[in-house]
């Protein structure tokens, strides 16, 4: 064993050691969890599938926690050895080692965060540190959290700390200072009995802010960047009504042009529910709102402060999920939602013995109103723009209007129906430079059969028709259960289609398209908390998005096996 | 009491945290604030003047790449203001930006592959994965390798003045018109101790290359006579050039590169082209010294 091994190895040992004692002594716990991706990759250059120099990609994590009364502590061991191509969306992972840890402990009505912390304020219009790891987003806080309750119904937060940036042996962080505080009043708590309604209001309000040093030669650039938002919140039995605003102030950066115009937004929600019945309807406006702690984070998916939340349906079915999902467009947007489910009840005309349900969803996203400013300005103030908020203009970047239709036919069957409609401005939403919308429809049938109480099968069909893009697409999906411990799954994708033309390939030979299949299979065994799955085929290349962050996934063709477990 | 402590703190956490800025142009942006000697060493006497540091900023971009030419005006604009100090090279590469448009579009446009083995190699290994996106020096800033352009001018500040470890210099450069060949000596010079392996790699840029460029801020987008400049044509020595320093160096030490009639690809305007040498750490690509020589001054 090396000196130096030795000095590492010592106080984990140590840690763990006294770990163990104070179990024995005071009954604390340790929880944890591991999760692994590994893939080996083939050569497959007709789907332009990446080849990596090491053709063996492995992501890893592993969580432990330990909880003793009002104290916590906890970390996150990391390994990209290397990480899998096309992850993460941001600055590159490499290595193994620590990537996350804290200590936490309550004293009375004060919590105290240490080290590693996620945090949000309201929606996160101004504030959002969180981490979706199969996107390889986390821009978790390093530094410190005050969380305290003065009052009842009267909640303070403040965080200050910088933001995880990379990853090379270990988490590396962001240049940029964060700091902010929050504070949420629950008027039903606040009040006790003096409020007499059943219903109840809380209002919030929070303020942040990233310092930054400036070293630009040709502009003076603020080194402290202000946000603020308030947000109220109405909550009854049927109703929840949200609404949020923020502004930021001045913020110069390398998604915006550098200009210095200030950015606002402004999020509002309905939602209504009743037995068999739901509605919402949502509408937001964005304006010059990218917010990361450095001015000039290399990629949009680096150090973001804030998050901006979506207003489109987040689909679940591959084709519409992985090929044209929308990602909310900080720079500016104005954007509706609007949903509405409905239950036929058993018995009536419409519902048959069963029931049925059906949602109608349907949402837009346009650009904003703008107007350059022009060349005075970029001498001068270099405000950029001039904004008419909530105004669209005239370019729409998305629509999407969709009706699913599900419904129990027998003990033993039910299905659904899915049909969409899209509108996709893939030049500004993927950054494809030059090419025109894509207009699609698509329809999925989804079946679900129970041969036995223990054993089932999945099934979907889709299919894409554009003649925009790639053109039109199939798909088969059948996913075999045999509970409790095995499943069984086989997909086909089919670029059948690209809209029947030809062309000139080296300005000389006239080719057809070419048309490509993407079949994959899985295999997976769960036991316990223990979840093991192997998938053989190819992958087209795709978006995958949570929330509405979108990363690109690259072709790939090969063996990937994932492992997940929990104690 | 409790409240006082919490207002104090917030009270703490807000009043330093907002700059309004009502002018963002500095009164003064025609130069380095500390201009320096930027005397380049010649002779074989090294010791008589300190020299610096230049920098090499290379652009990656792409002609399908609409956000790309805002980033070309960053570098002009850098080069405007730190002169010679700066060397910029456009790196065109990544599939989506920079690959001939696929099918051919019926106008000829973007049927330019402007792409080089060379580009293709620094694209992977330097993670460039999103476009404007830049390397200066190829040195760590912000914990970045890659920056958007609008960290370039801070990252040159911070490598601008420092004193160089090495001399670069063309002690020949020769272009033959007729033949379309070049011939170039290179000397390079070891000014403090060095310790690890570099390599001295030498680019054949073009400037003044008139072809289609998407760019967002012209109306319409398409524009077919854009001036790409500094375009990375290739290398003279391989993608990743020469052994320059194994193991260690000292100083004293000169050693000379000679590359005789290098062929031009006829495309070429051989005018239009220049030379550009570096030399960089061979285990983080940090490049340590570059010098620029036109064909024709």
């Amino acid at each position: 064993m090396s000196r130096s091994f030795a000095i590492r190895i010592l106080p984990v040992f140590c840690s763990a050691l006294i770990g163990t004692a104070i179990q024995a002594q005071n009954e604390g716990q340790l929880h944890g969890n591991f999760s692994t991706d590994v893939q080996l990759y083939n050569q497959d250059s007709a789907i332009g599938a990446v080849l990596p120099p090491e053709r063996l990609g492995a992501n890893a994590w592993a969580n432990l926690i330990y909880t003793q009364g009002n104290f916590e502590a906890g970390g996150r061991m990391e390994s990209y050895e290397p990480s899998l191509a096309g992850y993460p969306a941001g600055q590159a992972y490499s290595g193994t080692g620590v990537g996350y840890r804290y200590i936490k402990f309550k004293v009375s009505d004060l919590e105290v965060t240490a080290g590693n912390f996620y945090e949000q304020f309201g929606q996160g219009l101004i504030f959002r540190s969180y981490e979706e790891r199969y996107l390889g987003v986390d821009n978790v806080m390093d530094g410190f959290r005050l969380k305290y309750k003065p009052y009842r119904g009267v909640y303070l937060k403040t965080v200050l700390g910088r933001q995880r940036f990379g990853f090379n042996n270990g988490a590396v962080k962001g240049v940029g200072l964060v700091r902010g505080v929050d504070a949420e009043v629950s008027l039903a708590e606040l009040l006790d009995s003096a409020w007499t309604s059943a219903n109840n209001l809380i209002i919030g309000g929070s303020f942040v802010s990233k310092f930054q040093e400036d070293r630009n030669p040709f502009l003076v650039l603020p080194q402290n960047v202000a946000a603020g938002a308030v947000r109220a919140n109405f909550t009854s039995a049927r109703w929840n009504i949200y609404g949020e605003y923020a502004y930021k102030v001045n913020d110069p950066n390398g998604r915006n042009e550098s200009v210095y115009k200030n950015g606002q937004a402004l999020h509002v929600n309905a939602t209504y529910s009743v037995k068999g019945l739901g509605a919402s309807l949502g509408a937001h406006s964005i304006d010059n709102m990218f917010y990361q702690s450095d001015r000039s984070a290399p990629t949009p998916f680096d150090l973001n402060i804030n998050f901006l939340p979506p207003l489109t349906k987040q689909h679940t079915y591959n084709l519409p999920a992985t090929l044209y999902p929308y990602a909310t467009q900080p720079n500016g947007e104005v954007s509706a939602q609007g949903e509405v489910f409905y239950r036929w009840k058993k018995g009536s005309k419409l519902g048959g013995k069963r029931g049925t349900k059906i949602a109608v969803n349907f949402s837009t996203a346009y650009a904003l109103d703008t107007v350059h400013l022009g060349l005075a300005d970029d001498t001068t103030r270099r405000l950029g723009y001039s904004s008419k908020f909530f105004t669209p203009g005239k370019r729409q970047y998305f629509q999407d209007f969709n009706i699913e239709l599900r419904k129990k036919v027998s003990d033993n069957w039910q299905f659904a129906l899915t049909y969409l409609n899209l509108l996709y401005d893939i030049d500004i939403i993927q950054g494809k430079s030059g090419k025109p919308p894509v207009h699609a429809d698509m329809f999925i049938v989804e079946g679900l059969h129970n041969f036995t109480d223990r054993n089932s099968v999945r099934f979907e069909v889709q299919h894409l028709s554009t003649k925009d893009d790639h053109g039109n697409w199939a798909t088969a999906l059948a996913e075999f259960t045999f509970s409790p411990h095995w499943f069984v799954a086989a997909m086909d994708q089919y670029n059948y289609v690209t809209f029947d033309d030809t062309f000139l390939q080296d300005g000389k030979l006239e080719v057809s398209p070419k048309r490509f299949h993407y079949p994959i299979g899985s295999v997976g065994y769960i036991r316990s908390g223990t979840r093991f799955q192997m998938n053989y085929g190819r992958q087209r290349a795709g978006i995958f998005c949570v929330g509405g962050v979108c990363r690109t996934v690259p072709a790939s063709n090969g063996l990937s096996l994932s492992v997940t477990t929990t104690f | 009491m409790k409240y006082t402590v919490l207002l104090m703190l917030i009270t703490i956490l807000i009043i330093p945290s907002c700059d309004v800025v009502k002018d963002p142009v500095p009164p003064s942006s025609t130069g380095p604030t500390n201009p320096i000697d930027t005397s380049t060493v010649d002779t074989s006497d090294t010791s008589a003047m300190i020299v610096r540091r230049k920098v090499l900023l290379e652009d990656f971009t792409g002609h399908r790449c609409n956000n790309c030419p805002d980033a070309a005006r960053t570098a002009t604009q850098l080069v405007s203001f730190y002169g010679e100090e700066l060397v910029v090279v456009a790196v065109h590469c990544t599939f989506d930006f920079a690959a001939p448009a696929s099918p051919p579009n019926a106008n000829g446009s973007y049927s330019t592959d402007f792409r080089t083995p060379a580009g293709n190699a620094y694209e992977n290994a330097l993670g460039v994965n999103f476009l404007p996106n830049g390397a200066i020096s190829r040195r760590m800033f912000n914990n970045s390798l890659l920056h958007g352009q609008s960290a370039w001018g801070s990252a040159v500040a911070d490598i601008f003045g420092q004193e160089a470890d090495l001399d670069i210099w063309f002690d020949q450069l020769t272009y033959n018109a007729s033949a379309n060949t070049v011939s170039a000596e290179v000397k390079v010079a070891v000014l403090n101790p060095i310790v690890g392996d570099q390599n001295l790699t030498i680019y054949l840029t073009e400037d003044h290359i008139i072809d289609w460029q998407l760019d967002n801020q012209a109306s319409p987008n398409d524009v077919p006579d854009y001036e790409h400049r500094h375009v990375l044509r290739t290398t003279l020595n391989g993608t990743w050039g020469v052994p320059l320093v194994v193991g260690s160096a000292e100083p004293g030490d000169t050693l000379t590169f000679t590359y005789p009639n290098f062929q031009l690809n006829s495309a070429w305007v051989g005018s239009n082209c220049a030379l550009v040498a570096y030399a960089y750490e061979t285990d983080s690509y940090e490049v340590s010294q570059v010098k620029e020589r036109k064909f024709q001054p």
